[in-house]
């Protein structure tokens, strides 16, 4: 079943167009990475379809309500996690989950279930007690994601969520995501091309806000006769520029 | 209804946490004022009626909130700047519902600052001490919200960076255009006039007044004008909010 419905999708600053005329479906249930350059229009992309800005032309439906038309709606049933890390700073990891879930509207029984499943997902019970201003880099990413997850969204926006952690700390996160594979629609942005070959159902390839290539990694290999995403991506980007 | 009410209290809640934890909040906003009230007292009060205790903590008290304007607009602006406010607008929070949450979070601390200079000032001149006082605590959370609307406006439109500058204006205005520290009659009919229709001054008299039983001007004449300043800063707050969660 469609989980997000991208129709004909723009986005117009002034004389620059960031998405121009995107259109995409996306699976319940699939982790969707969409790859690109800086400036390809893949944070425009991810801010449109969470309401964040108004779209120039077009419209998505998310899970059946449109992103135009019925905001609200589409808000209950998202949750983002942004590029810059998203915390309330002096409150502690505990008191950030739960400000999180009352704002969502949980009661105190849901609160404690939501906090036991993001300490049990992201390892997050052992720095409970802690400031999120006093986490390290890696942690205070791995709350700012963790959070996303406190409503429970049937869709969650990740983008780059590993951008500037070292080696450890993604592949943390890459374990901490795959373990929510299945369960809900991700959309994920990334500049690594192994985080996106290691964790993606299918991959987009967005370039100058078109979309160049949807589909599994082997199509991609396939259409671009290269071995893996890194090398697929260069050529579907470059015209063949970098092909070894 | 109630949905919306959750959500108010959980901000003001979490907004509450942020700044108490903030050691400079204590600093500006009780230490400071505190300091400057005995101070000025022992200093002056024998010099110039301006620096009596019945005069000098009703000043005092408003002064203090104009450091409200600082700490609500750095809140909201560093809010702003770490992506935080960002991702709440992809929550179901309303505009209104972000503006109540950070100006209640403030309430608590102006009735710990109204409460504190006055006690501080009765015990030093127990004269102070009387029904006008007790009147002047509730009315003090009218006048705090003048400069919490301000702030919240101030933290809306500018960046982390130049709150401060914005904000410090505010507090120079209050500290020079209130007539707290001197009357403002020495400075030619023209400006006690302009005076008149800014609300530093009016904030100031009406916490004096109702401390010292004055009747003249009648008290609603400056609480009229620091109402209509504070609805139109927490109007323009709104609306400069509900413009930043509207990205275009």
């Amino acid at each position: 079943m469609t989980a997000i419905a991208i129709k004909n999708l723009k986005k117009v600053y002034k004389d620059v167009t960031a998405v121009d005329g995107l259109s995409l479906e996306i699976n319940e249930g699939e982790l969707f990475s969409l790859l690109g350059v800086n400036g390809a229009g893949k944070t425009t992309t991810i801010k449109m379809l969470s309401t964040l800005v108004s779209p120039s032309g077009g419209d998505a439906e998310i899970l059946g309500h449109s992103i135009l038309k019925d905001p609200n709606a589409v808000k209950q049933v998202i949750d983002i996690s942004m590029q810059e890390t998203a915390v309330a700073r002096k409150l502690t990891v505990k008191e950030n989950i739960d400000f999180y879930a009352r704002l969502s509207g949980q009661n105190a029984q849901e609160i404690q279930i939501s906090k036991q499943a993001v300490y049990d997902i992201f390892g997050l019970d052992s720095v409970r007690d802690r400031q999120a201003q006093k986490l390290s880099g890696g942690w205070q990413r791995k709350l700012s994601i963790a959070l996303a997850l406190v409503s429970r969204p049937k869709v969650l926006f990740l983008d780059e969520p590993t951008l500037g952690l070292d080696v450890l700390a993604r592949r943390e996160l890459w374990k901490a995501i795959q373990a929510l594979k299945g369960s809900m629609t991700i959309i994920l942005t990334t500049h690594y091309m192994e985080e996106a070959e290691a964790l993606s159902d299918r991959i987009g390839i967005m370039q100058s806000g078109k979309l160049l290539f949807a589909g599994t990694k082997e199509a991609l290999f396939e259409q671009s006769g290269k071995q893996n995403v890194e090398e697929a991506f260069l050529h579907m980007v470059s015209g063949g520029v970098f092909d070894a | 209804m109630r949905e919306s009410l959750v959500r108010i209290l959980t901000l003001t809640g979490r907004n509450i946490k942020e700044i108490l934890r903030d050691p400079l909040s204590f600093l500006f906003m009780l230490a400071l004022p505190l300091g400057m009230e005995i101070l000025f007292y022992f200093v002056f009060h024998k010099l110039t009626p301006q620096f009596e205790m019945k005069y000098l903590a009703p000043g005092i008290v408003v002064f203090s909130q104009a450091f409200l304007s600082l700490f609500a607009g750095l809140l909201l602006a560093l809010d702003k700047a770490t992506a935080f406010l960002t991702r709440l607008f992809v929550s179901q929070t309303k505009p209104h519902e972000f503006i109540f949450g950070y100006a209640l979070s403030l309430l608590p601390i102006t009735l710990a600052q109204s409460v504190l200079f006055f006690v501080i000032g009765g015990l030093i001149d127990p004269s102070l001490f009387g029904l006008g006082m007790i009147w002047a605590i509730p009315l003090s959370l009218v006048t705090s919200l003048l400069f919490i609307g301000l702030g919240i406006l101030i933290g809306s439109l500018c960046n982390e960076k130049s709150v401060g500058g914005v904000a410090s204006v505010i507090i120079m205005c209050q500290s020079v255009l209130s007539g707290m520290w001197f009357p403002l009659e020495g400075m030619g009919k023209e400006i006690v006039t302009f005076m008149k229709y800014l609300p530093f001054k009016n904030a100031t008299d009406l916490i004096r007044n109702i401390v010292n039983g004055i009747g003249d001007p009648p008290l609603w004449k400056p609480l009229i004008v620091v109402l209509l300043y504070t609805a139109a800063a927490l109007i323009a707050a709104i609306l400069a909010f509900r413009s930043k969660m509207r990205a275009k």
